[in-house]
């Protein structure tokens, strides 16, 4: 699973502790996701789709193998 | 932040209690012995000590002490530190057939084993992470 919450992040100009705190998580969870180490809850994706203001899909695709 | 006093004041009984254990019984302890049981304690106290290190920054940084992410490393650190430590003490069964030590000395070092062990695996999914794939 790719995401793109580094991009619209800088594009909404947010901090990774300033997004954290918005969608209540540790800023290292930040961290861990824009690093493509962590798959969110769908809670937590729905979040972070709901503070940049667009859908599920337009942050986190999915690459399907075979 | 209850919590992580709760965290610190537990703590702090049980490395009194053994202060005051060690004090008054050290002659009689087998230096193994008392080393293995150290050791646990030691261990543990680091362990309560750090959580509530990090509990209390997270405070004082107003962001959530537990989310998500720290909860599942937790989780998973302690099924595989589980199942590994299950390898440990079919080895600690191994050695008590062929080795003569106090079975004090090889419940603690059992015991201990498992904290490192456990230690190991947090560490590990601390900074490899967790994915669901």
């Amino acid at each position: 699973m790719n995401n793109r919450i580094k991009e619209l992040r800088a594009r909404h100009s947010l901090t990774q502790d300033e997004l954290a705190k918005k969608v209540n998580v540790r800023r290292e969870t930040i961290v861990f996701l824009e690093k493509n180490k962590y798959n969110p809850s769908l809670k937590l994706a729905y979040d972070i789709s709901q503070v940049f203001g667009v859908t599920i899909e337009e942050v986190f695709t999915f690459e399907v193998n075979g | 932040m209850k919590k992580a006093v709760l965290v610190f004041i537990v703590s702090a009984l049980v490395l009194i209690s053994t202060g005051v254990w060690y004090f008054r019984t050290k002659t009689d302890i087998a230096p193994l012995e008392a080393a293995t049981g150290f050791g646990v304690i030691v261990i543990l106290m680091f362990f309560a000590f750090f959580f509530g290190i990090k509990r209390l920054t997270s405070v004082m940084r107003d962001e959530p002490a537990e989310d998500e992410m720290s909860k599942k490393i937790m989780v998973k650190a302690s099924s595989l530190s589980y199942f590994i430590s299950l390898y440990l003490w079919v080895f600690v069964i191994y050695i008590s057939d062929r080795v003569e030590v106090d079975i004090d000395v090889l419940i603690g070092s059992g015991v201990l084993g498992m904290a490192i062990i456990f230690a190991i695996c947090w560490l590990i999914l601390k900074f490899r992470g967790v994915r669901n794939e």
